[in-house]
C-alpha cells in the first residue's frame, strides 16, 4: 500500500509554494484529496450517515447467517428498546420469536398496509402512510440473562457469558432502565420508521411480551470529503466517535471480533450471534462546555477539531496514534480514554469491540440541567473478554466526572434468519425442545 | 537592488500566512531574527561560532553539517547567480529558513535546534538537499525532560505547608516550655526544649538563611566572645545551658519569651518567603554540607549532648523538599533520583551506627572524631547527589 | 503531517496571535496553593472531630442528637469536595447518594452520611446503623491521612472553585442531595464557601487584570449570601423545602453564572 505520507512529502513543498502564491485554500483542497484517496477505504459500522444520500428506499437484506443491524453502517436514528417476556414454554417462545420475524420481515421489506373495516381500528399506526417503506430499517433481536435465568426449560442453554449486567464503580443504576428478556435494537433513516416499528411490534406482540424502556438515539449526518469518505459523526462531547472502529466490511475480522463461531464453547444453538452490550450513559454537557478545550482533549486522548491521535495532532482521526513511542504518556496521557480503551499492544487484540453508539437527548433534569449521552450500543463475539475487560480498564478514567452510566444491559443477539422458511431463535427453540 | 519586489520577497500577508501555518505546528521556533528584516545587506558580524553555508548553482558548501543540539547560528552566502532561499526542514516541515538571499549576499539564521537529522535546501528546488545532524548535547537532554514551570507548584506550596506546619509546631513547643520554666517543671521543660528543637530541625534549611533570626534564636557559645556569659547568647543553647548544665530555670524566662518572639517571627518570615524551583534542591545540599562542616564535626548541644536524635531530624528536614522534586527527577532521569534516595539511606545508616538506645543516648562528646568525620563523608556525599537533581530537571 | 493539518493550526496561530491565550502559569500561585492546603487541613481536622461526635450519637442510639449533628458535620466535607473528590473511592463510601445504588436505599451496598441520613430521617432510628458509622468514621480519617500527604495539583485546586458550583448546579439545586433531611442549605454554604475561599486566595494574582471578572463574581457570591440569609436558623439553616420557588430560581440563576466565570479561572491563571 502507498504510504500517504510519501505521497505528502512530494506534494507538500510544491503546495506550500502554490499557497504562498495566493492560491491558497485550492492547493489545499488538492492535497487533501490525494492524500485521503491514497487510503485504502476503511468502513465502520460507526461511519456517520452520509448526509443526502439516505433514500427511503434504502434496505437492509434481514436473512442470512447473522442478524441485520450489527455490521452494517448506523444509520441517523437508533433505538434500544426492553421488554419482559411471558413465555412460560418453548411453544410459547416459539409464537414469540415467529410474531417478530414475521413483522421483521414486512417491516424492513416494506409494502403496503392492510386496510380493515373503518369500524375497527386500523391493523397500522399509518405513521408512514399506507404505504410502508425500508428507509434502511433493521430490528436486531437479543436476549437477557434473566429470559434464561427464570425458566428452567432454558436455563442450561445460557451463552457462557450472558449476565446480568453488574454495576460498574462510576455506574448509577436507574433499576427503571436497566436489563429486560428481550431487547430489540431498532435502526432507520428516520424517527419515524423507528417509531413505527416499534409501535407495530407491540401491537403484534402485546400478549408476549411487554415493554419495559426504551431509549432513543440519533447521529448526525456528514457530508462526506470529496473521496467519497464521511468522516466520524460527533457525540455530545463534541468530540468524534467511532473513528477506531474495527472495518466492518472485513468479513474474517467481523467473524473473530463480532461472531460467535463454532469454537468458543458456546451452545451450538448460539453459533452466528453475538453479545450486545448496552449502556445509557448521560453526559455532563455544561460541564463539560466548562472544561478547557486542552483537558477536554487530553481527557479522550484525541484532538478535539479533527479527530487526530495527540502524539500527531496535524494527523486525522484514521491516523493510529503510537503508545510505544510515548511510553510516558506525554503526548497522549496514559488515562486518556483511547489510551485506556485499547492500549494498542499485543495482547490488547483480544479485547477489540464493535461500537455501534448513538447520541441521545431526552429532556431536562430535576436540576435544570440537559439530559443528554451516549447510547452506548457494542457488540463482541466473547462479553467478557469485550465490553466487561474494557469498561474494567476504563474504571477510574477521567471521563468519568463527565459521565454517568444510568442504565442499559447485556443481551445475546440470536443468529440470523437463515432464509424465508426459518424464524428468528429457531435453533434456541429446537435446542430447548430437544433438552 | 534597493528595495526587494515586495511579491517575490513576500509582502506582508502571504508573509504572515507563512509563518502563521509553520509557526503553530513548529516546536522548533527561530531563536532570533524570524523575520527577514535580517537583512540581507547588512552583514552582522559573525557571532563566534557561526557555521557558514555557502550555496552555489549546484550545491551547498558543506552538504553536511553537525552541530550540537541547541542554540546555532548559520551565515548563508549565496555563491550561486539567483535569488535563493535556504531552509532547515524537519520531514515537510520547515523549522528555519531565510528567503531571497539574492546573488553575492550572506544572510543570517539563528535556530534552536533539537537533536535529530534535518534536511537543508540548497538552491534550486531540484538540487540535492544537504544533511544537518544535530547531536544531543548535555543541554538538549535537560531540555528534553526539562519539567514546566506550573510542575514546580506543588511542590513549592507543599514545601511552604511543611514549613508553616513544623514553625507552629516549633512556637507551640517554645509555648510550653515557657510555661514549664514558669511552674520549674525541669521535665516539662526538657522534653518541650527537646520538641521545639526538632521542629526547628526540620525548617532549618530555610530559617538558617535567615541571619538576623538565625543569630538570635541559635547562636552558640563558641562563637561568642564572652562564651556563656556573652549578652548575646540567646536563644535555644541559652536554655540548653540552664536546663542542662546549671541544671536551674533560673533566669530562662526573659530568654524564653524573646525566643517565643523570634519563633512567632520565623514563622511569619518563613510565609513569606518566595522560593524558586531551584531551592528545594539548592537549600537542602547547601544545609548538608553545612552540617557536615560544622555541627557533625564539632558538635552544638554543647550541654545536652544530643546532636544524634537532632540530626536524624535534620535529615528528614532536608529530605522532605527533595522528596517532593522525586517525582519529577525519577521522571526526567531516574540515575539522578535513584542516587539521591541511596545518599539519603548511607546518611542514616551512619547515624544508625551512633544511636544508643532511650534509656542510654549516646552522648555525643563521646563520639569519636573518625565516627564524626564518617557523618559528615555521608552528609557531604548527599548534598553532591542532590547537586545533581537541578541540573538533571533542567534548572539553573 | 497534512495540509488539512496545517489549515487547523492556522486558525490557531490567528487565535495566538490575537491574544486569546491566557498567561502562563506562574510561582505566584505557590502561596494560594499552600494556604488552600491548610485551610482544607483545619477542615478536615474538624470533619474528623464531628464525625467523631456524629457517629458517637448514632451508635449511642441517640437519634435527636445525631440528627442535630448531621448538617454541621457535613459542612466542612462539602466545603473540600473538590479535594476529598480526588479519592473517588472514599468520596463514594463517604458521600454517595442512594441512586448511584441499581436497589437504592434498600441496596446493602448504599453507605455514609447518606445512609445514615435515611436511617435517621425516613427511619426515625438508629437501628443497623452502628457498622455505617464505624465505616463511615474509619473514611474520614483515611482522607485526613491521604489528603496530608497529597501534594496539591494547582489545576485541581484553582479548577475547585467551579467544581464546586457544577456540584449545585448539577445535582443539589434540585435539593436531591438531601432528600430525607432537606438540610441543603447547609450544604449549598459549606460549597459557596469552599468556592469563595478559592476566588480570593487567587484574588491577588488576577486583580489588576481582571478587575471585571472578579466584580461579576463577587456579585454572584452576594446574591447567593443574601439569598441564603433570608433562610439562616440559629447556626444553619431552615429545610429546602421552606425555599420559594423564586429564591430557587434566583440561587439557580447565580450558581449556573458562578460555574460559568469560575469555569475561567484556571485558564486565567494559565493552568489549563
Ligand atoms: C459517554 C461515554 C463515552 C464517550 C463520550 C466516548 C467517546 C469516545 C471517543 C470520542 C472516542 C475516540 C474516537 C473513536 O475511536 O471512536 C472513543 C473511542 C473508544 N471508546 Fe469510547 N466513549 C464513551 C464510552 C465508552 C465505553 C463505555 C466504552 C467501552 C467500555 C468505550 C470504548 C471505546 C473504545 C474501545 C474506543 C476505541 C479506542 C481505540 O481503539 O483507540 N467508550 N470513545
Ligand atoms: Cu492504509
Amino acid at each position: 500500500m502507498l504510504d500517504p505520507k510519501d505521497l505528502q512529502r512530494s506534494s507538500y513543498h510544491l503546495n506550500r509554494r502554490r499557497l504562498l502564491a495566493g492560491l491558497g485554500a485550492t492547493a489545499v483542497g488538492g492535497s487533501l484529496t490525494g492524500a485521503a484517496s491514497a487510503e485504502t477505504m476503511h468502513h465502520s459500522v460507526a461511519d456517520a450517515p452520509v448526509a443526502n444520500a439516505a433514500s427511503q428506499l434504502d434496505s437492509v437484506p434481514h436473512l442470512g447467517l447473522h442478524q441485520a443491524g450489527v455490521v452494517n453502517g448506523r444509520p441517523a436514528n437508533g433505538m434500544v428498546a426492553s421488554f419482559d417476556v411471558l413465555a412460560s414454554n418453548a411453544d410459547e417462545l416459539e409464537a414469540l420469536f415467529r410474531t417478530l420475524t414475521e413483522r421483521i420481515a414486512f417491516l424492513t421489506v416494506g409494502g403496503s398496509v392492510p386496510m380493515l373495516d373503518p369500524k375497527l381500528p386500523p391493523a397500522d399506526s399509518g405513521l408512514l402512510g399506507p404505504i410502508v417503506r425500508p428507509d434502511n430499517l433493521t430490528i436486531t433481536v437479543s436476549l437477557g440473562a434473566s429470559l434464561f435465568d427464570d425458566r428452567p426449560w432454558l436455563a442450561p442453554l445460557k451463552p457462557r457469558h450472558l449476565q446480568r449486567m453488574m454495576r460498574f464503580p462510576n455506574d448509577a443504576l436507574d433499576a427503571d432502565i436497566c436489563h429486560g428478556d428481550l431487547s430489540l435494537q431498532i435502526c432507520a433513516n428516520t424517527q419515524d420508521t423507528t417509531i413505527h416499528a416499534l409501535r407495530d411490534i407491540i401491537k403484534a406482540s402485546s400478549r408476549q411480551m411487554i415493554l419495559k424502556w426504551k431509549q432513543e438515539g440519533n447521529v448526525p449526518v456528514i457530508t462526506p470529503g470529496p473521496d467519497g469518505r464521511a468522516e466520524s459523526a460527533r457525540n455530545f462531547l463534541g468530540f468524534r466517535d467511532g473513528s477506531a472502529n474495527p472495518d466492518s466490511s472485513d468479513v474474517a475480522e467481523m467473524d473473530r471480533v463480532v461472531w460467535v463461531g463454532a469454537d468458543e464453547g458456546e451452545p451450538a444453538w448460539a453459533v452466528g450471534g453475538s453479545y450486545q452490550a448496552v449502556r445509557i450513559i448521560r453526559n455532563f454537557v455544561e460541564r463539560w462546555d466548562r472544561t478547557p478545550f486542552g483537558e477536554q482533549e487530553r481527557i479522550m486522548g484525541r484532538t478535539k477539531m479533527t479527530g487526530a491521535p495527540l502524539d500527531r495532532r496535524q494527523g486525522s482521526e484514521f491516523d493510529v496514534p503510537d503508545y510505544a513511542g510515548d511510553p510516558e504518556g506525554k503526548a497522549t496521557p496514559m488515562d486518556a480514554h483511547i489510551r485506556l480503551a485499547n492500549e494498542r499492544d499485543e495482547a490488547s487484540k483480544a479485547h477489540i469491540i464493535l461500537r455501534r453508539p448513538f447520541n441521545y437527548s431526552n429532556g431536562v433534569t430535576q436540576s435544570g440541567q440537559l439530559d443528554q449521552g451516549l447510547l452506548f450500543i457494542c457488540y463482541q463475539a466473547n462479553l467478557e473478554r469485550g465490553f466487561i475487560t474494557v469498561q474494567q480498564k476504563l474504571n477510574g478514567e477521567p471521563l468519568e466526572e463527565y459521565i454517568k452510566p444510568v442504565g442499559g444491559g447485556f443481551f445475546y443477539t440470536l443468529p440470523g434468519i437463515r432464509d424465508a422458511s426459518d424464524y428468528l431463535g429457531s435453533s434456541l427453540i429446537a435446542a430447548a425442545r430437544g433438552a | 537592488m534597493s528595495s526587494p519586489d515586495p511579491q517575490r520577497a513576500g509582502g506582508p500577508s502571504s508573509r504572515l500566512m507563512t509563518i502563521a501555518l509553520v509557526g503553530a505546528g513548529v516546536l522548533v521556533l527561530a531563536g532570533g531574527g524570524a523575520f527577514y528584516l535580517a537583512s540581507q545587506r547588512t552583514v552582522r558580524p559573525s557571532e563566534p561560532g557561526t557555521i557558514a553555508v555557502r550555496v552555489g548553482d549546484k550545491s551547498c558548501e558543506p552538504m553536511d553539517l553537525t552541530v550540537p543540539a541547541g542554540r546555532s547560528v548559520f551565515e548563508i552566502e549565496n555563491a550561486s547567480n539567483r535569488p535563493i532561499e535556504w531552509e532547515i526542514l524537519d520531514g515537510v516541515m520547515v523549522v528555519e529558513e531565510r528567503e531571497n538571499i539574492a546573488p553575492g549576499f550572506r544572510s543570517q539564521l539563528a535556530a534552536r535546534l533539537k537533536p535529530g537529522v534535518y534536511d537543508i535546501t540548497c538552491g534550486l528546488l531540484s538540487n540535492p538537499r544537504g544533511k544537518l545532524t544535530v547531536t544531543a548535547s548535555a543541554h538538549s537532554e535537560a531540555e528534553k525532560v526539562k519539567p514546566p514551570l506550573k510542575a514546580f507548584i506543588g511542590p513549592l506550596s507543599e514545601y511552604k505547608v511543611y514549613l508553616a506546619v513544623q514553625s507552629g509546631q516549633m512556637a507551640r513547643a517554645i509555648g510550653a516550655l515557657s510555661t514549664a520554666i514558669d511552674a520549674s517543671d525541669m521535665d516539662a521543660a526538657k522534653s518541650a526544649y527537646a520538641a521545639a528543637r526538632t521542629a526547628y530541625r526540620y525548617v532549618e534549611a530555610v530559617s538558617g538563611r535567615i541571619a538576623d533570626l538565625e543569630n538570635a534564636i541559635d547562636p552558640v557559645a563558641t562563637y561568642l566572645a564572652g562564651r556563656e556569659q556573652d549578652p548575646a547568647f540567646t536563644g535555644f543553647h541559652r536554655i540548653e545551658f540552664g536546663l542542662w548544665r546549671e541544671g536551674s530555670v533560673a533566669g530562662l524566662k526573659p530568654v524564653a519569651d524573646k525566643l517565643a518572639a523570634d519563633a512567632a517571627t520565623l514563622r511569619d518570615r518563613l510565609k513569606a518567603v518566595k522560593f524558586e524551583p531551584t531551592d528545594l534542591a539548592g537549600n537542602a545540599a547547601r544545609e548538608a554540607r553545612r552540617l557536615a562542616e560544622g555541627p557533625v564535626i564539632s558538635g552544638d548541644n554543647l550541654y545536652a549532648n544530643d546532636e544524634v536524635v537532632e540530626f536524624a531530624a535534620a535529615v528528614d528536614g532536608l529530605e522532605k523538599p527533595v522528596s517532593l522534586l522525586v517525582p519529577l527527577v525519577t521522571e526526567a532521569s531516574p540515575d539522578v533520583a535513584k542516587a539521591t534516595t541511596d545518599a539519603f539511606a548511607a546518611v542514616r545508616a551512619e547515624l544508625g551506627k551512633l544511636s544508643g538506645s532511650d534509656a542510654a543516648p549516646i552522648i555525643y562528646s563521646d563520639v569519636s572524631p573518625d565516627a564524626r568525620k564518617a557523618l559528615a563523608a555521608a552528609l557531604v556525599a548527599l548534598a553532591d547527589a542532590i547537586d545533581r537533581i537541578n541540573p538533571a530537571l533542567g534548572l539553573e | 503531517m497534512r495540509m488539512s493539518g496545517l489549515v487547523g493550526a492556522s486558525a490557531l496561530a490567528f487565535i495566538l496571535s490575537s491574544g486569546a491565550f491566557a498567561q502562563e502559569a506562574s510561582l505566584d500561585l505557590v502561596e494560594p496553593i499552600a494556604e488552600y492546603k491548610i485551610y482544607v487541613s483545619e477542615k478536615l481536622a474538624k470533619l474528623v472531630e464531628d464525625t467523631t461526635a456524629f457517629t458517637d450519637a448514632v451508635k449511642a442510639g441517640e437519634v435527636d442528637k445525631a440528627k442535630e449533628l448531621f448538617a454541621p458535620t457535613r459542612l466542612s466535607y462539602e466545603a473540600i469536595e473538590p479535594i476529598a473528590e480526588l479519592f473517588s473511592d472514599l468520596d463514594a463510601s463517604i458521600d454517595s447518594r442512594a441512586d448511584d445504588y441499581e436497589k437504592a436505599e434498600a441496596d446493602p451496598e448504599f453507605p455514609g452520611f447518606h445512609r445514615i441520613e435515611y436511617g435517621l430521617w425516613e427511619k426515625n432510628s438508629t437501628e443497623g446503623l452502628a457498622p455505617v458509622a464505624d465505616k463511615l468514621l474509619a473514611d474520614v480519617k483515611e482522607l485526613e491521612g491521604r489528603i496530608a500527604s497529597l501534594t496539591f495539583p494547582p489545576e485541581k485546586v484553582v479548577g475547585g472553585a467551579a467544581v464546586l458550583m457544577e456540584e449545585v448546579a448539577a445535582t443539589k439545586i434540585s435539593g436531591e442531595e438531601d432528600r430525607y433531611s432537606h438540610t441543603d442549605l447547609w450544604d449549598f454554604r459549606g460549597n459557596f464557601d469552599g468556592a469563595r475561599k478559592i476566588v480570593d486566595l487567587v484574588r491577588p494574582l488576577i486583580a489588576d487584570k481582571e478587575a471585571d471578572f472578579l466584580k461579576t463574581v463577587d456579585a454572584n457570591f452576594e446574591t447567593v449570601d443574601t439569598t441564603l440569609a433570608k433562610y439562616k436558623d440559629g447556626e444553619g439553616y431552615v429545610t429546602y423545602d421552606k425555599l420559594t420557588d423564586d429564591d430557587r430560581k434566583v440561587l439557580a440563576a447565580a450558581v449556573n453564572t458562578l460555574a460559568e466565570d469560575l469555569s475561567t479561572l484556571r485558564g486565567k491563571l494559565g493552568l489549563d
